[in-house]
């Protein structure tokens, strides 16, 4: 429980909820260990189009010149100078323009241009949202990945799952509310999951990346005989009702009580929903989880859509590891081989599912790549412009939004800032992202600061 | 430019600075009367007591002596009394023996190892950056035996602000002081920071700001950096405040090396033979590296530098900041250092420091002029933060709630009277820390017991009167602290650092559960910043990247996950139950249940609890009894009797 001022009159106070204690032992004290206590906003306050969001993070920087943005004037002027001003601030002397290794064809109704790298999200490409005009302030992995997951690239901030779990709460009291498969314990490490000054229990749960398998933390009985557990846990209840029926009604004592019996719940259900060996063969196939190389990323993509499923509001997947300063043409292709049809597989899945009309899935990189080469088969870090797309959740399928100039270095044409891609994502859960805000350190912080602004061109 | 041209500055927030109740100067209050007389033991109680019959309810009685020797145990050392601790005080009939308890508790280094750590969470401690490059801090860990020290030494408070801020400023009258402030200054070097930037002018400006904020709110409860971009919405601080601040950190010099991956700048403290004799041998190793020396000179220089080498101390580098050539900071419109405003001299923030400020050294940074002005007596914010500080820690709120915030947008005083009593207080014994200490634990308020006169919890469930003892659940260090002594693994040595990772490397976030197998106190775990242990992290430990002077306490069911399930937990009872069969081998069921009652809650054990724990062994099978003793311990440890200190 926590001291702080609370953001808005709309909570359940502590004091409100120790002074109606009195209602009895159960419901409330069950209420405030699930974090219902400090939910900011319930109901949202604008029409939701998303319940809960799938983020599949490509680290690294992915090279969407090279996979999403064709630009015949690169390919045409290859090897020669970069003919336009570069930004003022580099991290290496810029090298001359790479026209693009790739084919790009367009696809679909929509007519999306995709390259030959990635044929299963060509074949989806009408349930896409792409923006092309992607921007962001820092020219670091670090800075870059955590601008995009908390909004600064300065200071430490709570992530953005952390946000929408803040003001959404939850959907499933026996799961997390927010999970990252394997992520990157670089570059950010858990700066990317943390809830900073949020309460705790909005964070990120890890699941891999770290020491250990992929599992939840200490979600496994060690005891040979789950029998012994649940004995265990009586006797437990049976010296903790004797404690606090000596001291009498007491909501912290009893929330205590209470999370054990929460805790064995997520021990049974949470291994049970992460697993994906029930899945038929039609849906392992689809998002290629039976063969390599696709197996490890398509199994952990399908891993998220069992979480989603169950009601997790934030799941993240993070594959890896895209920066190419050298060797483009080699590991690029590696790269969007073993991430193409599990993406394409898992949007297909929600799709016919159902699914995918309230779930929003975010795909991108920290950053793009230059369209200019670092020696002679690799691009530098691109912060001004590059590409994302969206799918589901509200936004517009088949959008092709914004565009970078003639060689793919800036964002010209409607340039969307990570302040503005979280103004979009909250507005999809129906939040407004200047009024999402919990104060801490005498200010009321928000996920945009002082900045963004709803892209309405990609809204259904 | 003329101190006088910008007076004008802060104008608009005037007003704020009239009204701010922190801003005022302390007044020494006068000791409400109280009735019933016979309350109060130290001066604080007249104050707690006069508000408790404002309300019109009465204190809750005194704790009995088993409860208040736990609650002193943990409170002062963040472990538990064994058997013995306990039944030596519950045998001392003296009539002084609470204050000779109290004292053993503070003239143990067990209470630096606990109240450090406090502190440690302002500084927001880590051995590791964070942020994008998260690579090992050098050293940092001398930075954390220095704190621990401090409060063991009881460091004046005054004393203790200026090392942090301009230890190398300060004149030393030996080598081990001067090593000591220098290793202080780890408190502006350990922020986090973005080490891989393309941009130098925006990482000094980035880490002077990060400085100026933790300053601020570490010392004076005052969120200076919000004056970065533009005047402080809420609190009588303008931008040319922050930028006369900005100034001074401008003027420090923090890493040694900008482009990426940036470097800290170190001091190097081994005396000044050592450091000879290590340039001796790199400059003979030089020679002897060197293509034209001849074979047989080569050799012998081999043998001189092995013999030159042997048993030779390393180096000693301690993490610290230096002097920079002095600069003033323009405004930054916006906060951006792209579009520059008016130059502001160094200077002190004039809401606070007032117009009539004598001029920043041209030679120097103005650290050293920031400290002391931090640190004198006149200023209203230093002993009411820290003071409010201890309190928090006591009682698990601040008579200001919001510890890091005394300004608009934090919480005033429940009881402002009581608080310039401490800060007066504070002031008047040399800014000792343990002088509080001691009225706080003598005081009848910490020794009241749990169980409120009637009607209180329903009038105030909150405890803002201080009419009870509130339980609180142990903090994550106590806790892993108290099962490890418990089950008999402690190991108490003091101080060292446990890195397994050279200086400067990236560190390994996979190492931290071989770092949590070590039996050291949790203190000395190394804490590294975009990580953490899973299990601590569960038990709300700050995010070691922003201050925290004000730990939540939070129930979420991953703590019960870790009560169930953690290798440390299943370690620790199975030894427990080692340590109780070889204490019992005669002993019955029924009284090896009580003896384990007694080990861990330090009371006996009731009837109804022998038959269930009888009840509980009768069920396990004959050949796992022994697993039955470590399933029981588990069940204490997770009990909430183990968990809550009363």
């Amino acid at each position: 429980m926590n001291h702080r001022p609370v953001p808005t009159p709309l909570l359940l106070t502590r004091r409100a909820m120790l002074q109606r204690a009195g209602a009895g032992f159960g419901a409330l004290a069950l209420n405030a260990l699930l974090g219902r206590e400090a939910t900011a906003l319930t109901p949202p306050r604008l029409p939701a189009r998303a319940k809960r969001v799938i983020f599949l993070f490509m680290h690294g920087g992915p090279s969407t010149l090279d996979l999403f943005d064709p630009k015949p004037l690169l390919r045409r002027d290859n090897g020669k100078p970069l003919p336009i001003t570069g930004p003022r601030i580099v991290s290496a002397a810029p090298g001359n323009l790479l026209g693009s290794p790739w084919e790009f064809q367009q696809h679909g109704a929509s007519g999306a241009s995709v390259s030959t790298l990635l044929p299963n999200i060509a074949s989806i490409a009408d349930d896409l949202c792409f923006i092309r005009s992607m921007r962001c302030s820092n020219s670091r992995h670090g800075g870059a990945l955590l601008e995009l997951h908390t909004g600064s690239d300065t200071f430490t901030r709570p992530s953005m799952g952390s946000w929408i779990n803040y003001g959404l709460g939850s959907e499933n009291d026996n799961l997390p509310g927010f999970i990252t498969i394997n992520p990157s314990g670089s570059h950010g490490g858990a700066g990317a999951w943390s809830s900073a000054f949020l309460p705790a229990r909005f964070s990120g749960t890890r699941i891999g990346g770290g020491a250990g398998g992929l599992h939840v933390p200490f979600i496994h009985s060690p005891l040979a005989n789950p029998s012994d557990q649940r004995r265990e846990l009586d006797l437990l209840a049976a010296f903790n009702q004797d404690h606090l029926a000596q001291r009498g009604p007491d909501p912290e004592l009893e929330s205590r009580i209470a999370s054990y019996e929460l805790a064995f719940r997520m021990q049974r259900e949470v291994p049970g929903v992460q697993d994906i060996s029930g899945e038929p063969d039609s849906i392992k196939k689809l998002y290629g989880a039976d063969v390599d190389p696709t197996r490890s990323f398509a199994e952990q993509c399908l891993m998220a859509r069992r979480f989603s499923e169950a009601g997790v509001r934030f799941v993240q997947v993070t594959h890896r590891y895209w920066d190419s300063h050298g060797d483009l043409r080699r590991d690029h292709a590696r790269l969007a081989a073993e991430m193409d049809k599990p993406v394409a597989g898992l949007i297909s899945d929600l799709k016919q599912r159902g699914l995918l009309e309230d779930t929003l899935v975010l795909w991108g990189g920290e950053f793009g790549r230059t369209p200019t080469a670092q020696g002679k088969d690799g691009r530098d870090h691109n912060p001004h412009g590059f590409t994302m797309f969206m799918a589901g959740g509200g936004t517009r399928a088949g959008t092709q939004f914004g565009a970078t100039d003639d060689f793919g270095y800036f964002a010209q044409e409607n340039p969307v800032h990570y302040h503005d891609l979280h103004a979009t994502i909250l507005h999809l859960l129906g939040m407004d992202h200047e009024k999402l805000t919990y104060r801490y350190a005498g200010r009321d912080f928000r996920l945009t600061d002082v900045h963004g602004e709803v892209v309405k061109g990609i809204l259904a | 430019m003329l101190l006088t041209s910008f007076l004008h500055a802060g104008e608009s927030n005037e007003s704020g600075a009239a009204s701010l109740w922190s801003l005022q100067p302390v007044k020494a209050a006068a000791l409400p009367a109280a009735a019933p007389p016979d309350w109060p033991l130290q001066p604080m109680d007249y104050f707690i007591l006069a508000k408790i019959r404002e309300a019109g309810h009465t204190p809750a009685p005194p704790a009995d002596r088993r409860t208040l020797v736990r609650r002193a145990y943990l409170d002062l050392h963040g472990l538990p009394p064994t058997e013995e601790q306990t039944g030596a005080f519950l045998h001392d009939e003296r009539l002084d023996a609470w204050p000779r308890l109290i004292d053993a508790l503070l003239d143990s280094p067990r209470y630096g190892e606990r109240w450090g750590r406090h502190w440690l969470d302002v500084a927001r401690y880590a051995d590791s950056n964070g942020m994008d490059e998260n690579i090992s801090h050098p050293e940092a860990w001398r930075y954390r035996d220095y704190v621990v020290d401090a409060f063991n030494r009881d460091k004046p408070f005054d004393q203790f602000i200026t090392e942090q801020l301009a230890g190398d400023l300060l004149p030393a009258a030996s080598p081990e002081q001067r090593q000591s402030q220098l290793t202080a200054l780890g408190f502006l070097s350990v922020g986090p920071k973005m080490l891989a930037c393309d941009d130098p002018d925006k990482m000094r400006r980035d880490i002077a700001d990060e400085q100026i904020d933790t300053t601020g709110r570490a010392f004076l409860g005052m969120t200076l950096g919000c004056a970065r971009c533009h005047d402080h919405k809420f609190d009588p601080i303008s931008a040319k405040d922050y930028y006369g601040l900005a100034g001074i950190f401008m003027s420090t010099r923090t890493l040694t090396k900008y482009n990426v991956v940036a470097e800290m700048h170190e001091h190097l403290v081994s005396n000044p033979s050592l450091v000879a004799r290590h340039q001796q041998i790199a400059s003979l190793q030089q020679d002897k590296n060197r293509k034209e020396t001849p074979e047989e000179e080569k050799a012998c220089l081999e043998t001189l530098i092995a013999s030159l080498g042997r048993e030779l101390p390393p180096l000693v580098k301690v993490l610290g900041v230096t002097e920079s050539p002095t600069e003033d900071a323009p405004v930054h419109l916006r906060g951006n250092y792209l579009t520059l405003g008016e130059m502001v001299p160094r200077r002190l923030p004039l809401v606070l420091a007032g117009p009539q400020q004598a001029p920043m050294p041209k030679t120097s940074s103005g650290r050293l002029e920031l400290a002391r002005w931090i640190g004198s007596p006149d200023n209203p914010l230093t002993a009411r933060v820290i003071a409010n500080r201890i309190w928090r820690w006591h009682f698990g709120r601040g008579l200001v709630p919001t510890p890091d915030n005394f300004g608009q947008l934090g919480v005033p005083p429940t009881h402002p009277e009581l608080l310039d009593h401490f800060a007066t207080r504070l002031v008047q014994s040399h800014w000792s820390l343990k002088a509080l200490h001691r009225e706080i634990m003598g005081s009848a308020t910490w020794q009241q017991s749990a169980a409120a006169s009637p009607g209180v919890k329903q009038a105030d469930p909150e405890n803002q009167l201080y009419a009870r003892w509130q339980p609180r659940r142990m903090e994550a260090e106590v806790l892993r602290d108290s099962i490890l002594m418990a089950s008999g693994r402690l190991d108490p040595s003091m101080g060292g650092s446990l890195l397994e990772v050279a200086a400067k490397q990236y560190v390994d976030i996979g190492m931290l559960p071989e770092y949590e197998k070590k039996p050291r106190r949790t203190l000395y775990l190394p804490v590294f910043r975009s990580s953490g242990y899973d299990g601590l992290n569960a038990f709300d430990f700050p995010d070691p990247a922003v201050i925290e002077g004000d730990r939540r306490s939070s129930t979420v069911s991953p703590q019960a996950l870790y009560l169930m399930n953690s290798p440390l937990v299943h370690q620790s009872s199975s030894a427990l139950a080692g340590l109780l069969l070889s204490a019992t081998p005669d002993l019955s069921t029924s009284d090896r249940v009580a003896w384990l009652i007694r080990h861990l809650f330090a009371r006996e054990a009731t009837p109804a609890e022998r038959l269930r724990g009888e009840a509980f062994l009768d069920s396990a099978p004959p050949d796992g009894k022994a697993a039955a003793w470590a399933a029981m311990a588990r069940v204490l440890f997770a009990s909430n009797e183990f968990l809550y200190i009363e």
